[in-house]
């Protein structure tokens, strides 16, 4: 094998397909990324869970492949100089890297054991903005749970039924959901991607509208972007019926400002003490919603005006729930639904039904 | 107001234990040891008549029966050792509620402003040791200062039954000529590091530069030059729930074992010491970590997380999972060690959960009643009075 591609190509494809590096594995050539080039120069990084391939462009003189150590490839390529890169296999699998002035001998592995990225059908596409996945994962993946007790809840499930495309994260105290109207209304599909691999897409996926292709197929899910491409594993097992804990009926309904009502418990989270956690309350009435907290060292108040609906209402919760929601809203204006003050609570937008994030309080004592 | 503090530090505190229950072991020479035939076989505790033959704490057996053949050895029986502890402390605190236990026959007071009911601080020690020594059979040394580690240094000075004072203007001539090596907190590691230093004794490292004891040793080394020159104004601290970041129990087995299942018994013996610990403070932890050392003392940890919880059975069930994901029936293992850690460092945070809600509460709190009451039949009834069916048939050994 013997190509030529830039350092800053290069160097991009790296730090790509190495979100699927594991840095320690008992395997030691899962610790490699694997350089392929034939007709095209192509990395893969792959820990079996996640597969990631990513083309670079690049002027190949020779075809061949290699197995190169992640960490040591990427440490050695980030400090070139910006030139080009020459890549080429020698006898025993050493892996010579030519750059100016710059000339390494490596060992490398022989590829040959390196496991094959899983391959999938390209049967049930479905085809759809970077821009608007990028933004459905990033607003539920902070829900998605870490408790590997309930493994499904670790993944998201990404579901697309009569043309909407719906991701839920639910972690037993909190769901996060977002939807989005298509245009194809014939493709169905319900799967569970593990929370790690939409962690890894979000970090690849570019704010832009260029479309972004997904298969998936029993076990695996595949993104794909044209230059390069995610396959993961699903998550198996049955998702919780989300619909059915999302509570229909409410006792208090309030309209507020998002920004204000995120302002508030933000302040109202501060006065706390190392990892000390203190909850909030909220109380509603009179067109009035207080957020109060005390803590060890003081005590906070914060009132905001707000148009409401139903009972008076007192409940308390970890703010960090309310928090983590609110910052993922763009809309100006939402509305809250209380349940009673034990029950869940659901953030709505104001007309539709793009978002919905449900949260459950903490018991407070009255004091 | 002038701080005093004693140390009061149990001699021999197991042979001793086992010397009120056995006039046999009285008078002559005895240990309690580990089963010669285990490799825990060493000796834990040599009263003072083995002792003059040389014979000394952590020694292995078969060394110290050459230097003194006729000794009698006694199989140790921590559950009998904790519970005279307990009884020691219970003393202790007739005389101040501020106790800092720092090890099963040792613990820190603070006698500040007790002189109005006891007298002067030797003569509120000389009524300690005859309390423990009158009420208990066990002897004890105590050690008076004004803070913690001169308190220390004092109770190792003369030894049994003597209560020494060492006050800050006495150290000169008191605490400087001995050896760096015998002072509290410095272990083989530093002794070496200051030796290299050209520092023997406490007094080299109360002179010695300070800027170069950081350099070298870091916060640690000006710690050191603090205590070298008697000052240490750390406060006896009552032992709160407050304090403890993990609970932890391990025990080297009797022999290297492959068997899972053996593994699994004792796995859930460890989980049941630590979630009757964990639920006697009511700390909740989120975090499990098992230790596994195998036959070539190499070691492993694994942790896992999971929701708050002091029950046995959530303890265990994550310590099985971690054993099972990492049992390797190859590798014969010697020692297993279980810990919950993470402590909800706020239970106050009440949170309700999707899965709490119905039954799934219901259960555990069951769980948790049950679990409470087996704590409260052994600490009433003794360890072995009730036990999990799966144990049946097995007995700790340690």
């Amino acid at each position: 094998m013997r190509v030529i591609c830039s350092k800053e190509n290069l160097m991009e494809g790296i730090n790509i397909v190495q979100k699927a590096v594991s840095s320690k594995s008992a395997l030691p050539i899962l610790e490699g990324i694997l350089i392929e080039a034939d007709g095209e120069l192509k990395l893969t990084g792959n820990d079996l869970e996640i597969g990631i391939e990513c083309f670079v462009e690049a002027d190949i003189k020779e075809t061949g492949s290699i197995v190169i150590n992640s960490k040591m490839f990427g440490d050695i390529v980030r400090r070139l100089p910006e030139a080009e890169v020459l890549i080429e296999v020698k006898d025993n699998h050493v892996v010579v890297i030519e750059c100016e002035n710059s000339h390494f001998e490596i060992k490398g592995l022989s590829s040959e054991g390196y496991p094959e990225v899983p391959s999938i059908a390209k049967e049930n596409t479905f085809s759809i903005s970077q821009r608007i996945v990028r933004d459905m994962i990033r607003q539920t993946l902070f829900a998605v749970s870490i408790d590997e007790n309930r493994p499904i809840l670790t993944g998201s499930l990404v579901e697309c039924r009569e043309g909407k495309l719906t991701f839920v994260s639910i972690d037993g105290f909190r769901l996060a959901l977002r939807q989005y109207e298509t245009e194809s209304k014939d493709i169905e599909f319900s799967v569970v991607i593990p929370g790690k691999t939409l962690n890894e897409v979000l970090k690849i996926l570019q704010p832009l509208d260029t479309s972004l292709s997904i298969y998936s197929s029993n076990n695996q899910i595949m993104f794909d972007m044209g230059r390069c491409r995610v396959v993961s594993r699903l998550l198996e097992g049955e998702y919780l019926n989300y619909r059915s804990i999302i509570p229909k009926e409410y006792e208090t309904k309030v309209r507020v400002n998002t920004r204000e009502m995120l302002s508030s418990i933000e302040r109202a989270s501060l006065i706390t003490v190392e990892e000390k956690k203190y909850p909030i309350k909220i109380s509603i009435s009179d067109d009035k919603l207080v957020v109060t907290s005390n803590t060890d060292i003081g005590n906070v108040r914060e009132e905001l005006r707000i148009e409401m609906d139903g009972k008076k209402m007192d409940i308390g919760f970890n703010p960090r729930y309310f928090i983590e929601a609110l910052r993922v809203i763009e809309d100006e204006t939402i509305e809250i639904f209380f349940t009673s003050s034990i029950g869940p609570c659901t953030l709505r937008p104001v007309e539709k039904d793009a978002f919905a994030y449900m949260i459950l309080p903490v018991r407070i004592k009255n004091d | 107001m002038q701080r005093v503090i004693f140390l009061v530090d149990m001699n021999a505190f197991f042979i001793s234990c086992e010397m009120t229950r056995n006039q046999d072991l009285v008078g002559r020479p005895a240990a309690v040891a580990g089963d010669p035939k285990k490799r825990t076989g060493i000796i834990l505790a040599a009263n003072y008549e083995a002792r003059e033959y040389g014979v000394k704490t952590a020694m292995v057996l078969h060394e110290a029966k050459k230097l003194c053949p006729d000794m009698v050895l006694v199989p140790p029986d921590h559950g009998f050792y904790e519970s005279m502890s307990k009884r020691v402390m219970t003393i202790l605190n007739r005389y101040t509620p501020i106790i800092e236990q720092n090890s099963i026959d040792e613990a820190w007071l603070d006698m500040t402003g007790c002189e109005s009911l006891f007298g002067k601080p030797s003569k509120a020690a000389q009524g300690i040791m005859d309390s423990i020594r009158g009420e208990l059979g066990l002897w004890c040394s105590i050690g008076i200062s004004e803070n913690r580690f001169l308190a220390k240094m004092a109770s190792e000075m003369k030894k049994p039954l003597g209560i020494t004072e060492l006050w800050r203007e006495e150290i000169q001539y008191k605490l400087w000529p001995l050896p760096v090596s015998s002072m509290y907190g410095i272990g083989r590691q530093t002794a070496v590091k200051l030796k290299g230093l050209g520092i023997e004794t406490i007094g080299d490292l109360a002179v010695f530069n300070r800027q170069t004891l950081e350099e070298k040793l870091g916060k640690y080394g000006v710690q050191l030059s603090n205590l070298a020159n008697g000052l240490d104004d750390s406060q006896v601290i009552p032992h709160n729930r407050g304090e403890m970041k993990s609970i932890g129990r391990s025990t080297t087995l009797p022999e290297d074992i492959t068997d899972i299942e053996q593994a699994k018994r004792v796995l859930m013996l460890l989980c049941e010491e630590i979630g009757a610990e964990a639920r006697k403070y009511g700390k909740k932890g989120r975090t499990v970590q098992l230790t596994i050392k195998y036959g070539n003392f190499q070691s492993i940890t694994r942790q896992t997380t999971f929701k708050p919880t002091y029950l046995t059975r959530e303890i265990y069930g994550a310590g099985l999972k971690l054993l099972e994901k990492n049992w390797d029936a190859n590798k014969p293992v010697r020692l297993l060690g279980v810990s919950l850690s993470g402590f909800f460092s706020d239970c106050e945070m009440d949170q309700i959960s999707l899965f709490n809600c119905g039954g799934g509460e219901r259960g555990s709190e069951k769980e948790e009643r049950l679990e409470r009451a087996m704590d409260a039949i052994r600490r009433k009834h003794g360890y072995r009075t009730v036990g999990r069916a799966a144990l049946m048939s097995y007995k700790r050994e340690r």
